[in-house]
């Protein structure tokens, strides 16, 4: 099926309405993709939240730690992992220094709300920021699923991992999100942005978050279609002139490459390092992509480059 | 059929309950019970490989596994609902209820500051004399009221000295390790000391007197097991800072920072003083009066008068207790005494000893090799007062003396030190944020080779004088 895309004519899709979560370690790891998660907030000018995911006690000590933890609270010793969640705020103030609004919010361990494992920091001060600041303790897929399946997130923003196969396959097959991850993201690299195309469903938002990127940042953009045999079939071609229209209708010029070779492996040597890569997520049905992988999780598992994979 | 992704992300994170469900259905349906152990007790081994199954990966809720417990036991395993259920509840987990009911009434009196004030006032500023200090508190007070709620106590402590302590900017993580270890492995070793020290003690105490094994007072525990703890005190502060050598000498001005907020406290209340002296009580019926009227029942009159004198309130217990180790705890005593009597325990321990008669000819050598090795390998994956409700039937069941051998196996479940799951004084500082897994194992090969020796040292030495 030939996908179509969307043009000036058609209403455009709203960005204010969308809601971004990045998902954060700690000071020392997670600089590059806050930063990263605030400048894609603010292109999009989407509602940002921020999410530490801790390591959860077993359970069979579970008392022991939440009577620590109570008697802690006695000490005015904060709840571990806020630390990481007051560094996220001042880097925020820090990386829009001209926001006025996000200024004067003020970070309280004392104003957190607890509910069902999920610790949410009250903003008491955010007029019109938009921010979120939440502490879940688990494993981090799970947590992050649950937490954009309770605020209905767009999309999840998440550094490399080292378990990258692993991480790979869980974040893209169970996440309800359109994901951003930073593998080996340099915030002083100059990147092209590369957006791979065919004929699928999820190749037109790609395209659209793709320009909005490119207008915002002002960042070069090709696109790469790649077929597996020399022919590229009507559905290809027309996905990639259509992509061009689009691009050309914002007036955001655009390189087309048409490659033929295996797929992945295609996308994987053309982004090389200095790519910004974006891509649709797959339509394969679950159980084949858990057995067999899709596009995506093969793209995400060989490439060393921040990767948009768009649903 | 169509598979959606919120299915296969449910079967993907409950597939350890379905690898044990699929596990005990194939030893269930399609593998014969060995002609040397009965079909009943054939039945409780495939439970308890399940429940291990289960607890070591936990897919599902603890309580949940307590429960499948129980309904296993009668569906497959023999037993009736009624007996079943009388094993369900003993004077062990009713220990281990007032003892977790205890550590949430008296931490909840803010009486740490004032132990704070006390551990300083003995150790000074000096880093090493404090870290040995934490590392003797936390063993002395752990042996009477149980690791859990001297962490809970002592942890606040050590991290008001690392919140005050400034290093030019430089990195504190020796010092941190330091303090924090010294809480965690001080309260693990010292847990050993007396019955009361953790529930195992009180799990293997049970045992001995369901399975006719013999007893042991609250003061003869003491008094063959304590010097081990008093051996291993200086020793575990010495290995604590050779493994993390701290990087100040002096906590000259976090001490000072800390003597002041603790000076903030005021004055003893009369709640403070009369909360001591009831917990005094409670100390004083475990060691005088256990023998006849148990631990768990003297716990549980503490926590009645607590009550009673407005110390502390139900919503306060119940919310600070995880009631679900409690159905745990009861529904593993009650499988470790099916497996006793279905012969599952002596089909197991029978086995180890044949199998590994080859490698140790010696047969008393032997019983100590399996007791101590299946309970201290068991531990570090488990918790060890779980470790002991399953392992405890099999080592009373290898012949020789069942009271050093669950001597033995106690101590052992004890030496978890290599993971933060086995003791509750090591999830505690791991759950801090500020230790890491690997710290866990740094420090733990050495604490468990001292731990060895010390055992064999007590147990060859000094047993011998009382048996």
């Amino acid at each position: 099926m030939v996908a179509t895309i969307m043009t000036k004519k058609k209403v455009p899709f709203d960005p204010k309405s969308l809601k971004f979560l990045t998902a954060v370690s700690s000071a020392e790891y997670s600089k590059p993709t806050l930063k990263m998660g605030a400048l894609i907030a603010s292109v999009f000018d989407a509602s940002h939240g921020v999410v530490y995911v801790g390591e959860r006690a077993s359970e069979f000590h579970g008392s022991s730690v939440n009577l620590t933890r109570q008697n802690l609270d006695n000490w005015n010793i904060i709840h571990p992992g806020l630390e990481v969640l007051e560094w996220a705020l001042k880097e925020l103030k820090t990386l829009s220094p001209e926001n006025e609004e996000l200024a004067k919010i003020q970070f309280n361990p004392d104003h957190v709300y607890e509910e069902d494992g999920r610790v949410r920091v009250i903003l008491p001060d955010d007029k019109g920021c938009r921010i979120e600041l939440v502490l879940r303790e688990g494993e981090l897929v799970d947590q992050l699923r649950k937490e954009i399946q309770l605020e209905g997130y767009d999309l999840a923003i998440i550094g490399g991992s080292q378990n990258k196969r692993h991480l790979a396959h869980s974040i893209l097959q169970y996440l309800p999100s359109s994901i951003f991850v930073l593998q080996k993201f340099n915030p002083r690299k100059k990147y092209k942005l590369l957006l791979l195309v065919d004929d699928s469903m999820a190749t037109i938002k790609s395209i659209e978050w793709g320009a909005l990127i490119a207008e915002k940042l002002g960042w070069p953009v090709r696109t790469l279609t790649v077929s597996k045999t020399k022919r590229f079939g009507a559905g290809y071609q027309g996905a990639a002139d259509k992509a061009k229209a689009y691009f050309d209708s914002r007036g955001i010029e655009v390189e087309q490459f048409f490659l033929t070779g295996d797929p992945v492996r295609t996308f994987v040597e053309f982004a090389g390092d200095n790519h910004f890569v974006i891509m649709g997520a797959s339509t394969l049905n679950p159980v084949k992509q858990f057995l067999f992988g899709s596009k995506p999780i093969k793209t995400l598992e060989q490439t060393d480059v921040p990767i948009l994979i768009v649903r | 059929m169509h598979i959606s992704a919120d299915m296969l992300f449910w079967i993907q994170q409950k597939r350890w309950l379905l690898i044990a469900l699929i596990v005990g259905a194939i030893l269930y349906f399609f593998v014969p019970h060995p002609q040397s152990l009965g079909q009943d007790g054939y039945h409780i081994l495939i439970i308890i490989l399940m429940t291990l199954i289960l607890i070591l990966k936990e897919p599902i809720p603890l309580p949940a596994i307590a429960l499948q417990l129980i309904f296993w036991q009668v569906i497959i395993g023999g037993s009736s609902a009624n007996e079943v259920g009388s094993y369900f509840m003993n004077d062990a987990v009713f220990f281990i209820m007032g003892s977790l009911m205890l550590a949430v009434a008296i931490v909840s009196q803010g009486l740490d500051k004032r132990l704070a004030l006390g551990i300083i006032r003995i150790t000074g500023n000096k880093t090493w004399r404090i870290v040995a200090g934490f590392t003797a508190i936390s063993a002395i007070l752990s042996s009477f009221v149980g690791p859990h709620m001297v962490t809970a106590m002592m942890l606040p402590v050590a991290l008001t000295l690392i919140r005050y302590t400034s290093n030019k900017g430089q990195s504190n993580t020796g010092l941190i390790a330091a303090l924090l270890f010294s809480i965690a492995y001080g309260a693990t070793i010292g847990s050993i000391g007396t019955p009361s020290g953790g529930g195992r003690n009180v799990i293997m105490m049970n045992y001995w007197a369901e399975f006719g094994s013999g007893s042991l007072s609250y003061i003869e525990w003491m008094k063959m097991v304590y010097p081990m703890v008093l051996i291993e005190i200086p020793i575990t502060a010495f290995i604590i800072l050779k493994t993390f050598p701290p990087e100040l000498k002096v906590l000259d001005r976090a001490v000072r920072h800390l003597s002041v907020e603790v000076a903030h406290a005021g004055k003893m209340s009369w709640k403070e003083i009369f909360s001591l002296v009831l917990f005094a009580a409670v100390l004083y019926g475990w060691i005088a009066l256990s023998e006849v009227y148990g631990l768990g029942s003297i716990a549980l009159m503490g926590i009645f008068l607590y009550l009673t004198f407005g110390l502390v309130s139900w919503k306060d217990l119940s919310r600070g207790v995880n009631w679900g180790v409690i159905l745990l705890f009861g529904a593993t005593i009650s499988i470790g005494v099916q497996m006793k009597n279905t012969g599952g325990a002596a089909w197991l321990a029978e086995g180890s000893v044949n199998f590994l008669q080859v490698f140790i000819p010696n047969i008393d050598t032997l019983r100590a090799v399996v007791s101590v090795a299946l309970s201290g390998v068991l531990s570090n994956l488990l918790s060890s007062s779980a470790t002991v409700a399953v392992v405890g039937p099999v080592v009373l069941n290898l012949g020789g003396d069942p009271i050093l051998l669950g001597l033995a196996s106690v101590i052992s479940s004890a030496f978890g030190y290599f993971t933060a799951v086995a003791a509750p004084a090591c999830t505690i500082i791991y759950s801090s944020g500020l230790v890491k897994a690997p710290d866990f194992l740094r420090a733990g090969w050495k604490m468990a080779i001292m731990s060895v020796i010390s055992l064999a040292l007590v147990a060859l030495v000094w047993w011998p004088l009382f048996r």
